[in-house]
């Protein structure tokens, strides 16, 4: 794997592997996923958890703390679905423990699998901001699941409240966005490349 | 267990548990309105505490500065009242003089002769009705024969006027029977009123003490809570609808707040207008003040505002023996016309200014459905259901709304 693209959180890639395409769903999959900074291992509490996060990367303990007063700790069973596809998102959601796969339906109605998430990977990220956007893919648990989830109005309340810290994080989800954007668009051109046999 | 079995445990538990809630409600009504009162507040009070907490002052000692505020200025407020609060003498008198407007009032707008048997056209249509309602009112103002010794043994200016009342009322008892009723009860009715509220007084102040207790505290837990409350309500919800129920909640918590924080400022600025204009008009400020609060404090239930400023002001035009107007044209003989000119100014003033730009779209309800819930609240809990009236059925409205569009969104009906 490309250490560029290697992130922390991306347990497995699953995508069918059909001649030619298979490489570029790989990266379009990665790099929609791809969390730009490895972190640490340690998962000893909450705020340790959310201190790993890349999310919350720039932001200090005090601010964790009260970042952990506010979102939303949610269990899984194993199959349980997450997020469906097609549907309207509000929050974005962090593994903290298990894993989760994200799956999209194929026009004929089978789903692919695309990647599997482990901690601490974060998706759903355009959700937050209020985006709009309906889901193209959905995320099931595989195993049991813990999930931390971080709400629209969340992050609404937390713009009242601590501005400052609101805004490390919207700065922070932007990097995130703008970095999958661009990996997309490299995952796109290298695709491209591929294809047409150029170097 | 059998899916049968399960869907008839599910229903039991639910209509036991609504049962339960309503039996719970019903109960301790007589804590709603403190409840609603320190709820309300707190909602008004969370940009605040934001702000504070903004400047690195904790959460908690935020909530705590604002209750101490709350607190002060209430303590300010009643210290002011009981200053403002007439002694026992100045009551008598103002019994006295309203009693003697009243009679003289009424007399001259029925056109009635020196026996109150004979009036104008208008006094043969509505006195069957109007006459019981005047006599209620006489039994609450009438003095007893002590009340009126100690006037006398006060060397009141208003002896005169007392006089003429007891012989206003003489005429009248002589003239219905509901009238001897209410000259032979009003000294008895009167005075077993004043020796049981003396009674009933400090028990009376224990409860509403013990009741009101829990507006601080909900103030305070409300203004503390920086989301436990919220993370406990959607943690009992399934994971299939968690983000549906995030996206309602955050619906209702907007609608809920325009509303109160809306609510709260039309009602400073209606009574800051109705205080202004009784005061041009007249009435002396320490009145215009008393009647703005009251006006305010009342516009909480559509239209109890509109019906509390004329109320009070007419009250006012009653006692009012002369007026100082800052404006031309009032004169002590127009000053009822006056007061609900400048009320019917206020009540424009709020629908055309107040309600459109404080209150915005928050509220949009029919006014059908706006009466039929103030009388049905009240039918149900008194003034308790009055004042909540219109919050819950926001609520409501918000609830099924968003309940709705976003079940739907998420395919779930």
């Amino acid at each position: 794997m490309n250490a560029k693209l290697a992130f922390s959180g991306l347990k497995e890639i699953r995508l069918p592997r059909r001649a030619g395409s298979a490489t570029t769903f790989a990266r379009r999959a990665r790099s929609l996923f791809q969390q730009p900074e490895t972190l640490a291992a340690d998962r000893a509490s909450l705020v340790e958890f959310l201190g790993q996060v890349s999310l919350f990367a720039d932001v200090d303990r005090r601010d964790l703390v009260r970042l952990a007063r506010i979102v939303h700790a949610r269990e899984y069973a194993d199959g349980e679905s997450i997020c469906e596809e097609g549907r309207p998102g509000v929050a974005l959601f962090i593994v903290r423990r298990g894993v989760v796969e994200v799956v999209r339906c194929a026009a004929g109605g089978e789903e692919t699998s695309l990647v599997l998430l482990e901690p601490p990977a974060s998706f759903e990220e355009s959700a937050a901001v209020g985006a709009a956007m309906t889901r193209w893919f959905s995320i099931r648990a595989r195993g049991p699941v813990s999930l931390l989830a971080l709400g629209k109005s969340d992050l609404d309340a937390l713009m009242v409240g601590s501005p400052a810290l609101a805004n490390k994080v919207l700065i922070r989800l932007a990097g995130i966005m703008a970095a999958r954007l661009q990996m997309l668009l490299d995952a796109e051109l290298a695709a491209e490349f591929n294809l047409e046999g150029r170097p | 267990m059998t899916t049968r079995t399960g869907v008839a445990v599910t229903w039991v538990v639910g209509v036991a548990s609504a049962i339960l809630t309503a039996w719970l409600l019903w109960g301790l009504r007589g804590l709603i309105v403190p409840a609603f009162v320190g709820g309300v507040l707190a909602y008004i009070c969370r940009p605040l505490v934001a702000r504070l907490e903004r400047r690195r002052i904790p959460r908690g000692v935020a909530a705590g500065l604002l209750l101490v505020t709350f607190a002060s200025v209430g303590l300010a407020g009643l210290t002011s009242l009981r200053a403002a609060m007439p002694t026992e003498i100045e009551a008598l008198e103002v019994r006295v003089r309203a009693l003697h407007a009243l009679t003289r009032t009424y007399r001259t707008v029925m056109g009635l002769d020196a026996s109150w048997t004979r009036g104008n056209r208008f006094y043969w249509l509505a006195h069957r009705d109007l006459d019981p309602l005047v006599d209620r009112v006489v039994d609450v103002l009438a003095l007893t024969p002590d009340e009126r010794a100690q006037l006398v043994a006060s060397r009141s200016k208003l002896l005169e006027q007392e006089r003429a009342n007891a012989q206003a009322l003489a005429i009248r008892a002589g003239r219905t029977p509901r009238g001897e009723v209410a000259v032979r009860t009003a000294g008895a009715s009167s005075t077993s009123a004043t020796t049981s509220a003396a009674q009933d007084s400090a028990p009376a102040l224990g409860d509403i003490l013990s009741t009101w207790i829990i507006a601080p505290l909900i103030f305070l837990f409300l203004l503390w809570d920086s989301g436990d409350l919220k993370r406990g309500l959607l943690s009992m919800v399934p994971n299939r609808l968690f983000e549906p129920a995030l996206a309602v909640l955050a619906d209702i918590d907007d609608a809920l707040g325009d509303y109160v924080r809306g609510i709260f400022l039309e009602c400073c600025a209606l009574g800051l207008t109705v205080l202004v204009l009784l005061a041009i008009i007249g009435v002396p400020v320490r009145w215009a003040v008393a009647i703005g609060i009251f006006t305010g404090a009342s516009n909480v239930v559509p239209y109890m505002g509109f019906a509390a400023a004329l109320l009070g002001g007419l009250a006012y035009a009653l006692l009012a023996e002369e007026v100082h107007p800052l404006i031309p044209l009032v004169t002590p003989e127009t000053f009822a016309i006056a007061v609900i000119v400048a009320v019917a100014l206020a009540e424009l003033v709020k629908n055309v200014v107040y309600e459109p730009i404080v209150l915005g779209g928050s509220v949009k309800l029919h006014p059908l459905v706006v009466v039929v819930g103030i009388i049905g609240g009240a039918t149900l809990f008194g003034p308790a259901g009055m004042l909540l009236a219109i919050p819950t059925i926001t609520v409501v409205k918000v609830l099924v709304a968003s309940s709705a569009r976003h079940l739907t969104a998420y395919g779930l009906i």
